[in-house]
């Protein structure tokens, strides 16, 4: 123990479950913004609505995408790699290091947003 | 006996790290969402062991047996899902301040009828998917040893309870934390034994599927639901009394339970509402939905239902409450992505080999079961039995982390948001929920599991989605709107999966859009709740209601109206 221990209140069981349920449950207050932060709220909105959007699309087109080429061209299903028909492969390994890079794309920019 | 082996040290660990989370337990907060203290790695490894369900342990390989390879559609839907939340929901939910998705509702709207019914919402999605998780884990323990369905039924239920009510959210974390590397390890290991210890014309068969047309050995096949079979020729069987007989053409119902031995070269009947095994519709990496004859519509609806479905689950929307604040919440959903991809790499490998070794299953209705049943195929001594051993833990932990975080949500909606109280209405309510849970789930054995997690999904993304998608990004919306949008979500969905069940078989892209209703209830409900709210007119702090959430913590000045 190199810290002093912190204080704390001493009060009975009943009171201090009073205390937590009271807390837990409190009224609704009306949400109010310094404006200061309305304002760097509203940017922060609008910069991630922005950047938002075009990583949706990025996936809407992966999602929506992939099952029209594989309707379009069912050729893919006898072309073979390794054995196995490729719009197998595309349909179950491809999809994943897509998805993963979107996201990991997706977090860096939404955090360098915030950041600034 | 393997099961008792098998399944004992999980319950067992689990309960241990349950009373681990009791020490620290004071207030609702602590129980809800573990006083939001979980760094990010921790809980998007909760996340996925919650997420990682009896449907993609188990499901998605009995799928592609079922339906063929167009139904690992199902774990890229499940995983896209977290892109979505990712963009549009983790920061700002977490920045709400709420403990639950009624909270949420409640603080942006201010509204306590749609408090009321969001956490209805909560109950229906809770239940839909609960108690498949416990009729699963009866199914299995009962298909790998003797014990009878009941027997899984109430030790999950037992064991899922005891460990929340004492550890609540803090204990569900490290469970789940721990059951996703389980998981992960007993599902892995055992894949790549099987395609390691398969014999070369195995594999070149399961890359090579040729239509499943005649036995080619004597096949018991077991039934374990109803089913309804279309012999197309004259089909040899075997009698209980051991006499070859001859079947006429026709469709001949099946009940659980039953067992019929077809003859060596018989051929093999079709089943109502299957893709014929191997044929050219199961090589075909699309779903088609009801045999409705449209791929690309039928695979775009799952798509739908999954993603959307997946930003409005309650149980992993309450997971990213855990988080201390909106960054860490936004880095939760990104590395689950990473986590889920890794194991949803394997599903498909247990699917093919399945449709080799074990084709019976498709006619016995027991695909999901085709996981635990392939080491058997693959070696019947030691080996196999040590492999059956581990998928069937696996599995069992699957249904515990899933049906903790269920548990914990469907008991919040009640303790918390229909009925508030303290601490200690919450521990009774887990009992009082989990109960009902297994009573509902012992006379289910006969519903179609997938039905049931469908239906959890396209609810979620009929009512939760839009709420949160309009709730978080658009200042305009009004509590008046968000209440009928919801209401229409919910009743558009379920009536028509209602519909699909007991009504007549419509056939063509309606059927699809009857038993997947996704496609145009989710468009309903985000027009009816933005038509209703431009109706109306939004109160003067709903702007800053709105623009709240998307603050970053650390750059707060004052915390005017905001509670935690």
């Amino acid at each position: 123990m190199s810290k002093a221990p912190k204080r704390v209140a001493v009060m009975s069981p009943q009171t201090r479950l009073a205390h937590s349920r009271r807390r837990a449950r409190g009224r609704w207050r009306v949400p109010q913004l310094h404006p200061d932060d309305a304002e760097r709220a509203l940017a922060l909105y609008q910069a991630q609505r922005r950047k938002g959007v075009l990583a949706l699309v990025l996936m809407f087109v992966l999602l929506a995408g992939l099952p029209m080429l594989f309707s379009l061209w069912p050729s893919l299903d006898s072309l073979r790699l390794l054995g196995i028909p490729v719009s197998w492969l595309m349909l179950a390994v491809l999809p994943y290091p897509v998805m993963v890079l979107i996201a990991w794309w997706q977090l860096r920019r939404a955090e360098r947003i915030e950041a600034g | 006996m393997v099961a008792a082996f098998a399944v004992a040290p999980v319950v067992l660990v689990t309960l241990l790290i349950g009373l681990r989370g009791v020490a620290a337990m004071r207030s609702t907060s602590d129980f809800l969402v573990a006083s939001r203290r979980i760094s990010p790695l921790l809980n998007s490894a909760a996340v996925s062991g919650e997420y990682l369900s009896a449907a993609s342990f188990l499901g998605v390989a009995g799928l592609v047996v079922k339906d063929g390879i167009g139904a690992l559609w199902y774990p890229v839907g499940f995983t896209a899902g977290y892109i979505a939340m990712l963009v549009l929901v983790a920061a700002p939910m977490r920045r709400s301040g709420a403990l639950t998705v009624p909270d949420f509702a409640e603080a942006r709207l201010a509204s306590p009828a749609l408090r009321r019914i969001a956490a209805v919402v909560v109950l229906v999605i809770g239940t839909l998917y609960l108690v498949p998780q416990f009729r699963t884990a009866g199914l299995v323990l009962s298909a790998v040893s003797n014990t009878p369905y009941w027997v899984g039924v109430v030790i999950s239920g037992t064991a899922v309870s005891i460990t929340l009510a004492l550890g609540g959210m803090r204990a569900a974390t490290y469970v789940q934390a721990f059951q996703f590397f389980l998981k992960l390890l007993l599902f892995i290991v055992p894949a790549i034994w099987l395609v390691v210890h398969v014999n070369a014309a195995v594999r070149l068969d399961a890359v090579h599927p040729v239509e499943f047309t005649h036995f080619t050995r004597e096949t018991p096949v077991d039934f374990e639901v109803d089913v309804t079979l279309e012999l197309r020729e004259p089909t040899g069987i075997r009698t209980a009394e051991g006499m070859a007989t001859t079947l006429p053409p026709g469709e001949l119902t099946m009940k659980a339970g039953r067992r019929l031995v077809f003859l060596d070269g018989a051929p093999v009947p079709g089943v109502r509402g299957g893709a014929p095994l191997g044929g050219p519709d199961w090589k075909r990496p699309l779903l088609d939905l009801e045999d409705a004859g449209y791929p690309l519509l039928g695979t775009w609806a799952l798509l739908i239902a999954t993603m959307l479905g997946t930003m409005g689950l309650p149980h992993v929307l309450m997971r990213f409450h855990t988080s201390p604040d909106g960054r860490a919440a936004r880095k939760t959903a990104a590395i689950t992505v990473a986590l889920l991809s890794v194991f949803y790499f394997f599903p498909g490998i247990y699917g093919v080999l399945g449709r080799v070794l074990v084709p019976e299953l498709y006619l016995s209705g027991a695909t999901d079961t085709v996981v635990v049943a392939l080491p058997a195929q693959v070696d019947t001594g030691l080996a196999g039995t040590t492999f059956t051993a581990l998928l069937t833990a696996g599995a069992f932990a699957a249904f515990l982390a899933t049906s903790l975080g269920l548990l914990l949500v469907v008991s919040g909606a009640i303790a918390h948001d229909l009925m508030p109280g303290g601490l200690r209405r919450l521990r009774i309510t887990v009992f009082v929920a989990a109960a009902v849970m297994v009573l509902l789930a012992l006379p289910s054995t006969r519903i179609d599991a997938g039905v049931l997690v469908t239906w959890g999904f396209t609810v979620a993304a009929s009512t939760f989605c839009p709420l949160l998608v309009l709730g978080i990004w658009w200042p305009r919306l009004t509590a008046a709107g968000a209440i009928s949008g919801v209401l229409a979500g919910l009743l558009s969905s379920s009536g028509a999966i209602i519909a699909a069940l007991i009504g007549p078989g419509l056939g063509g892209w309606l059927s699809i859009l009857v038993a997947q209703p996704a496609p145009w209830t989710v468009p309903l409900a985000f027009a009816i709740m933005v038509v209703v709210s431009l109706r109306g007119r939004p109160p003067a702090w709903s702007r800053a209601a709105m623009l709240r959430l998307h603050l970053d913590e650390e750059h707060h000045s004052t915390r005017l109206g905001h509670r935690s």
